[in-house]
């Protein structure tokens, strides 16, 4: 039997906690044991407690863990279930107004697809993955001048500078030939680094892509 | 052309792209977590057959508010507060009240130590002592230990007064804590 045990864990009232209530020591915890309290600290019987409680919150997320470990992957039908019902419209964003040809036309784009555009030619970067894509300014203006933000990855190994500009340069083409934004900068971010290049790379879920929001007229 | 699997890609990378409407990368974070997702919905509704359709409308609703997430690498724990409400909107279903004072008395059963005690692994352990929680309790425990939901926060989603919530966080402690204890 080890000493903790020794020490009145079986009542757990403050008694047996030199005058502390558990629920103070668990508050104390959540604290970050700040600001120190020495009839905390100094007691063993709340250190022992404190102990306690540490040990069940590491085996409480620990025991879901294991519990997720024990569920069946997810079902491949529930998850198509699952697709089909998500809105792409929910992340489709604002109406991007195109050129019109005929004066009565409105043609607009979503943002979402624009995003989609971006994303397709970033990640056709080498070494390149895009991880956002923010279009800051008035997009719904014609003609208003925007910025792009582009988050990006990239892999371990290459030239970061490199990579940047050359996605930087890809992006500002493409929404140059695709749409009728007036671009002022394209800002390039690197948010993460990718792992380096796998020997035997296995193609099963690539980066082609699936845009939330179609063009319309 | 080599293209970057997204299946390798960390949470935060894969949130931005799903944000921006990429349903490829939405649907390795459905892959990555159902699992999760299930254990906890499971643990907090017991094995339903509701277990599909609570974890579907959880991702759903996530895929919905996705820009409202700012921090991407937070994706689990946020998806985990999602069902956890989820979760609650169905307990209410089920039952129109919960009285109060029988939340307050309810205590786990004489034999649970000894099932406790029983346990192979520290995480059976804290799973079978938690089943053997009264069921407002285990609901309290696991929204403040596991979701680190404040007390009010709980008090909120549950519909009770924060000194409910206290008080039910107290004897779970105490319980959890003397069950554990009997366990090595």
């Amino acid at each position: 039997m080890s000493d903790r045990d020794t020490v009145g864990l079986e009542s757990l009232e403050p008694d047996d906690l030199d005058g502390h209530t558990i629920d103070e020591l668990a508050d104390y915890l959540d604290a970050g044991m700040q600001p120190a309290d020495p009839s905390i600290d100094d007691s063993a019987a709340c250190q022992n407690a404190l102990a306690a409680i540490v040990r069940l919150r590491h085996s409480s997320l620990g025991s879901l863990e294991a519990a997720a470990a024990q569920e069946a992957p997810a079902d491949e039908s529930w998850i198509s279930g699952v697709l089909a019902n998500i809105s792409l419209e929910a992340r489709a964003g604002r109406d991007v107004p195109l050129r019109p040809e005929a004066p009565t036309e409105r043609p607009v784009m979503t943002e979402g697809a624009i995003r989609s555009l971006v994303r397709t030619a970033g990640d056709a970067v080498p070494d390149a993955l895009i991880a956002r894509c923010t279009l800051e300014g008035d997009v719904t203006e014609l003609g208003a001048p925007i910025r792009v933000v582009v988050e990006i990855a990239v892999r371990t190994g290459s030239t970061i500078q490199q990579v940047a500009s050359d996605v930087r340069e890809t992006v500002g083409g493409v929404l140059a030939t695709q749409t009728d934004l007036v671009v002022e900068a394209v800002d390039v971010v690197v948010r993460d680094l990718l792992p380096p290049p796998d020997e035997d790379s296995a193609d099963t879920a690539d980066t082609s892509d699936t845009a939330a929001g179609e063009e319309q007229a | 052309m080599h293209h970057q699997p997204l299946t390798d890609l960390d949470d935060a990378v894969l949130v931005g792209r799903s944000s921006d409407g990429d349903v490829r990368a939405f649907e390795v974070l459905i892959r990555r977590y159902t699992p999760l997702l299930r254990a906890y919905a499971r643990r907090t509704l017991g094995s339903t057959d509701e277990l599909d359709d609570v974890v579907q409308e959880t991702f759903i609703a996530a895929w919905n508010r996705l820009d409202r997430l700012d921090d991407g690498t937070r994706v689990k724990a946020w998806m985990m507060r999602i069902l956890s409400r989820k979760c609650l909107d169905r307990i209410r279903a089920r039952r129109v009240h919960d009285d109060v004072t029988e939340l307050e008395v309810a205590a786990p059963a004489d034999d649970a130590p000894e099932r406790v005690a029983e346990a192979r692994s520290r995480e059976e352990a804290v799973e079978t002592a938690l089943a053997e929680l009264p069921e407002a309790q285990r609901r309290c425990w696991v929204m403040k230990e596991v979701l680190e939901y404040s007390y009010e926060a709980i008090a909120e989603e549950l519909d009770l007064p924060v000194s409910t919530v206290r008080g039910l966080l107290s004897r779970a402690r105490k319980n959890m804590i003397r069950l554990m204890e009997g366990w090595r």
